[in-house]
């Protein structure tokens, strides 16, 4: 028998010549200390959801049909025919909206801890990339069910688009496909959810993940003595209990709040209120504060220093190495961000 | 944490997992159950024919549980149970029941829809047992066999399968308590039924799930309207209504199934007959009397206006004005006033010109050779009747159906060019031919007056092209007018 076992092995290692040393060497990867606490674990959380979003979303488009006239009905077929459709469905929303909560929360902690200073200033801009492709995400998702509000809220986005200077309307008019939203911009968005934006955040986070590893993780006050423990047992086991405590929570969340279906989308009836999903709203109640262009401007510039703020402190840094400058705009961007979340959340309860 | 307590956390939670999962199966089960008999109420009354009918005829079942009378409870003998001395009432595993459900059953619940559906033409459908098509499929084409006492003791198949099958059969209850196989199954629109109620709701909404997206489909209508005599769903389907509601069926079909489907604000193009003949607008309200909006009546040899000849007989009915006044409400759903006011003045026109060119003297002319005997009183037995027939009732329906429902081809091709040719060269030399027959006889005199008057209606303004009177006038004004035609798009 253990020859057999030997002869196979062997057989398999011939065919595939993986450098065992090199595995057990990936495997008991020193991890710091800190990482045993698990508030700290909260970057591999989205990763997770993100494995999540792409089983349950092969599973969903095996049923949704990227058309006008059928998206609604096949997404209704999902939640009424097809054998647990509606768990799928629902745990493929609750998990983008965790992981754009999880991701804001790994975001914020690595900027209050400063874990994006030299030499990590490309794995923040990387992780900003993966923001804003889950962002992406998240808003294509939501228009290919193609309800009213999802339709109207693409039409809203593809208007906002298009008040871009120089490029604005051609952009809107690619996205559109056309200068209505119709058939032409669902193919474009179905393309864009399930093929391009998954693509992307696949090679974002490979390149994230390398950075990692190459940089080590950062540590809020490097220990005199530095302590670590291996990453296979120890921090996978924290990690598989992290992945079994989602899913439960994630099936938990899909027995009591299942993804719903409101009305169809109906291009001749503006619903009286539009309003996008919650992680949109902060951009949405500024846009009603101003006009179109002066909303999109000055988000772009949010935008940009978020991109660049490691060199923005980097600056401030290095002209006052004592600065709290950074803390005090982070927590007045955070302040602004709920406050404007908050507004615009009260603001739409009927 | 140590690895043993991280373990212990781990099966907890994978423990916790699969129990949420569980709940999901459950749930799923549920889900699986309701999906089969969504929201279906089966009372205890109706608990037995239920479960005995889901094993000989689940069919009907099946339909009934995805009706929105199982959700409320409407069940089997809410509308199947019958009274004591109901005329075809019988009993059924120990109840009282009929097969037949009237509209007066349907009205116990549907009042108005049953009070407008019966003061409706469809409701009179029934009526046609006596008319002239009775006669084409109960003797011409068919056959019926009577007693000794005049009693039918055998109804025409043609008439059975045929004209009933539309316009609805007179049902007859047996000795025995069953139902004339000569007169039942039968939906016809205009049945009378046992109980002295006339038509049958099940027309147009089949039973037993009644579907208002299925009672809205074109097709529905399309049943009985249509072939040579009245294509209105042919009209319909190549019209630019029919052709826009079949490029966007896909997408109008869920909203057909909801209570209300107003042109203008739940869709936008493509109405169906429907829509047009029956539904709510913004405006309006729905009505199940199908001729409230129709102004013209196309069915005799003649048009008359829809309201004539209840007028003739003094009787007060909604005007033709006010009929018109709310189909144009319709239209102007999507079509401006402008438009529908000019769209109008082309249907009456056209409706005009068959009745004053066609219709009007055909039928003069041949009630005339008739009346004075020069054909026999046999109906159908010379091909005079049968060209007659043709001309009004296949061709001369085909044109006016054309022009009232915008299918072009049907007012030209199936319609106009036909009667034309069916007059000139069919028409016009019977008659000549029947004339010729009778000249020198004892109906002389008539004959005499009949081609006194096919030489005045041929001489009139209309038909004096076909002797080739045309005047030199009118020729060279019709020889200019192609000339001057020539010139702008020839060249």
């Amino acid at each position: 028998m253990n020859g057999e076992n030997r002869s196979a092995g062997s057989w398999l290692r011939s065919r595939i010549p993986i450098n065992e040393q090199l595995l057990a060497a990936i495997g008991s990867e020193p991890i710091p200390g800190h990482l045993k606490r698990w508030w700290w674990c909260i970057g591999g959380t989205p990763a997770y959801l993100f494995l999540v979003q792409i089983v349950s979303g092969i599973l969903l488009t095996f049923y949704y049909a990227p058309s006008q006239e059928l998206a609604y009905e096949s997404v209704a077929a999902i939640d009424e025919q097809i054998r647990f459709g509606w768990y799928l469905r629902s745990v493929h929303k609750w998990s983008s909206h965790l992981m754009i909560a999880t991701l804001c929360l790994h975001m914020m902690r690595v900027f209050f801890t400063g874990a994006y200073r030299a030499p990590r200033e490309a794995n923040w801009m990387v992780g900003c990339a993966l923001l804003m492709l889950t962002l992406g995400a998240g808003f294509t998702g939501y228009s290919l069910i193609w309800e009213q509000l999802s339709y109207w809220g693409a039409t809203v986005a593809a208007n906002l688009l298009g008040a871009v200077p120089l490029v604005g309307e051609r952009l809107a008019e690619f996205l559109r496909g056309g200068p209505t939203v119709g058939q032409n911009m669902l193919t474009r968005l179905f393309v864009l959810h399930i093929g391009a934006i998954p693509t992307l955040m696949m090679g974002c986070i490979a390149i994230h993940i390398y950075l990692v590893r190459a940089h080590g993780v950062a540590e809020l006050d490097p220990p005199k003595e530095r302590k670590t423990f291996p990453f296979f047992p120890d921090h996978f086991l924290t990690e598989l209990a992290l992945a079994l405590f989602l899913m439960f929570l994630l099936t938990c969340l899909a027995l009591i709040f299942p993804a719903g279906l409101a009305e169809k989308a109906n291009p001749l009836e503006t619903p009286e209120h539009i309003k996008p999903e919650w992680y949109f709203f902060w951009a949405f109640r500024w846009l009603k504060l101003m006009t179109d262009r002066t909303a999109v401007v000055t988000q772009g510039i949010f935008l940009a220093v978020i991109v660049f703020w490691p060199f923005v402190d980097g600056w401030i840094r290095r002209r006052n190495p004592r600065s709290e400058a950074g803390v005090a705009c982070g927590v007045a961007g955070v302040a602004l961000l709920l406050a404007l979340t908050v507004w615009e959340a009260l603001a739409s309860i009927p | 944490m140590t690895l043993e307590k991280k373990q212990t956390v781990i099966i907890a939670l994978a423990g916790l997992f699969m129990l949420s999962l569980l709940l999901v199966a459950w749930v799923e089960g549920g889900r699986r159950r309701a999906l089969r008999a969504p929201d279906a109420v089966v009372t205890a009354e109706n608990a037995d024919c239920v479960d005995c009918h889901n094993v000989k005829s689940p069919g009907i079942v099946r339909q009934w549980e995805i009706s929105e009378h199982a959700g409320t409870g409407i069940g089997c003998l809410q509308c199947h149970a019958a009274e004591p001395g109901d005329v075809d009432g019988y009993m059924h595993e120990g109840t009282l029941i009929a097969t037949i459900v009237t509209p007066r059953d349907c009205g116990g619940c549907h009042e108005r829809e049953t009070a407008e559906f019966e003061a409706s033409h469809h409701a009179k459908g029934g009526e046609i047992l006596g008319s002239l098509d009775n006669v084409l499929a109960e003797v011409v084409e068919g056959f019926t066999r009577f007693d000794a006492a005049g009693n039918k003791i055998e109804a025409s198949a043609a008439a059975v399968s045929g004209c009933l099958q539309c316009h609805g059969s007179e049902v007859r209850v047996l000795e025995s308590g069953k139902l004339d196989p000569a007169t039942w199954p039968n939906t016809g629109i205009g049945r009378i039924n046992p109980d002295g109620s006339r038509g049958s709701c099940t027309a147009c909404h089949l039973r037993h799930n009644f579907s208002r997206a299925q009672a809205r489909a074109p097709e529905n209508c399309g049943r009985c309207h249509l072939g040579p005599d009245h294509p209105q769903m042919e009209v319909y389907q190549s019209s630019k209504h029919g052709i826009a509601f079949e490029a966007n069926r896909a997408r109008f079909e869920p909203l057909m199934e909801e209570k209300e489907w107003i042109p203008g604000r739940d869709f936008e193009q493509g109405p169906t007959c429907t829509t047009c003949h029956m539904s709510a607008t913004r405006s309006l309200p729905l009505t199940h009397d199908v001729g409230e909006r129709i102004s013209w009546t196309l069915r005799p040899a003649v048009s008359e206006k829809i309201d004539a000849a209840a007028s003739k007989q003094g009787k007060s009915v909604k005007s033709w004005q006010d009929r018109r006044r709310d189909m144009q409400n319709v239209c102007e759903s999507c079509h401006a006033p402008e438009w529908v006011g000019n769209w109008y003045e082309q249907f009456d026109n056209l409706v005009n010109l068959y009745n004053d060119k066609f219709g009007r003297p055909a039928s003069q002319l041949f009630q005339q050779a008739r009346a004075s005997g020069l054909l026999t009183p046999i109906e159908f037995d010379e091909e005079l009747e049968f060209t007659y027939f043709f001309l009004w009732h296949h061709e001369g329906r085909r044109a006016r159906h054309g022009a009232a429902m915008m299918g072009s081809d049907y007012t030209q091709w199936h319609g106009m060019y036909e009667v034309a040719h069916r007059f000139y060269m069919e028409f016009v030399p019977q008659l000549r031919d029947l004339i010729a027959h009778h000249r020198d006889g004892s109906k002389a005199a008539a004959a005499r007056r009949l081609a006194a008057d096919l030489d005045e209606t041929l001489n009139s303004e209309m038909h004096r092209w076909f002797l080739g009177k045309t005047s030199s006038a009118e020729l060279a004004a019709r020889a200019a007018a192609a000339e001057e035609f020539k010139k702008r798009y020839s060249q």
